[in-house]
């Protein structure tokens, strides 16, 4: 069991390379935490325009009729890893983790299993 | 309400009031026409609004919690104000998903308690909520999220009459989809419930339910009421001003000359 301010540490602290998290309201578009990010990533923007990279990966599915679920998505820039990480327990009512990562430190394996279980300890 | 209104108003301080409590860092309840917000030194702990399910129909409608869990913990530590703590110690509820449901609760009943145009503001110092402490969020960042939200609705699709008028769905274009999230709310439109009562039956907040329902009308799913144009009123004017005849000049001279002489 942990708290949003502690999940959001652990995230930082534990996996390599990372620049910021966020855990963001997908109904909404507010993250409900930060950490990291600075001037070069204003980590609020960044919560609500992921939360429409969400929406339409959502939408993009339901027209291709996949009954499925997002687990994360990936978006690799040419410095940065950006993953987003749905919760699941949450189904419709949604939050996700945003995690941006330097691409020259990042492990992405890594990360993703990290991530995972940051997740797990947070519902749990 | 045209973009440009919308963006000066936003400009205005969300609530003066509140601003001066934060930074006297007072505790109480402060209270207004649509909401309360409850302090505790200057930061916001917890918000509620009539407008808005509460944290018992998120946490049990809308999460996992069975409702008999929540009356338990009403009932056993309501009095010392520390159901919160209650919830999470009974094994009832995780405390990080409590900590999630809470803040997004607070959010979205701050957003109905500070909206425009509601009446006086009162404060009751030293008054707090019996949900007890979970988190504690600055002032500002409720004021700040109040404003984004506000003008979010708008950018996506400006009828305000939307958020109060009954849903009424309508068919999809052929071709058109509608996700797993828009086809539970449309199904629970029945023509009568509004963004509101659609948001207690599915035990989501308020201001969700306002933004998927101003997306669906932007998407043609949901009716967008107009505002009833008011017809314009047609008095009959009297004939001496529509059968106008040339003015009587002299008439008029003469008038004048004998103002001016009495002068």
């Amino acid at each position: 069991m942990a708290n949003v301010e502690t999940a959001l540490k652990e995230t930082l602290a534990t996996i390599d390379g990372a620049i910021g998290a966020a855990l963001v309201d997908y109904g909404s578009g507010m993250a409900l935490g930060t950490i990291g990010g600075g001037k070069d990533l204003d980590l609020t923007v960044a919560a609500a325009g992921n939360t429409d990279v969400v929406r339409a990966k959502v939408r993009t599915m339901d027209m291709l009729g996949l009954k499925d679920e997002i687990e994360d998505i990936l978006i690799t820039l040419g410095t940065q890893y950006h993953l987003i990480r749905l919760m699941k327990s949450r189904d419709s009512q949604g939050f996700f983790l945003y995690l941006a990562l330097d691409r020259g430190r990042a492990n992405l394996a890594m990360a993703r299993h990290q991530l995972q279980k940051i997740e797990a300890e947070l519902e749990i | 309400m045209t973009p440009a209104q919308a963006g000066g108003l936003t400009a205005v301080a969300i609530s003066p009031l509140l601003t001066r409590l934060a930074a006297e860092r007072a505790t109480g309840a402060l209270l207004r026409d649509r909401g309360t917000l409850f302090l505790e030194d200057g930061r916001i702990v917890h918000a509620e609004s009539p407008a808005t399910p509460g944290l018992d129909v998120l946490l049990t409608t809308g999460g996992g919690l069975a409702p008999e869990r929540w009356r338990e913990a009403v009932d056993r530590a309501g009095a010392r104000r520390q159901v919160a703590r209650f919830l999470v110690d009974s094994g009832g509820l995780a405390g990080g998903e409590l900590e999630i449901c809470h803040l997004a609760a607070i959010f979205d009943a701050a957003f109905f308690a500070l909206s425009p145009g509601t009446g006086p503001s009162r404060f009751r110092r030293g008054a707090t909520h019996w949900i007890g402490s979970v988190r504690s969020v600055p002032a500002a960042a409720v004021e700040r999220e109040t404003r984004r939200r506000r003008e979010l609705l708008d950018a996506v699709w400006p009828y305000p009459l939307l958020d109060t008028s009954p849903v009424i769905p309508r068919a999809a274009a052929p071709g058109q989809t509608v996700t797993a999230r828009q086809r539970t709310l449309l199904a629970r439109a029945d023509g009568v419930r509004t963004p509101a009562d659609l948001a207690w039956v599915l035990g989501r907040p308020a201001f969700h339910t306002l933004l998927d329902v101003r997306r669906l009308a932007a998407a043609g799913l949901v009716e967008t009421p107009h505002a009833p144009v008011l017809a314009p009123v047609e008095t009959p004017l009297p004939d001496w001003i529509t059968q106008t005849q040339s003015p009587d000049v002299a008439l008029l001279r003469r008038l004048r000359d004998a103002l001016e002489a009495s002068l």
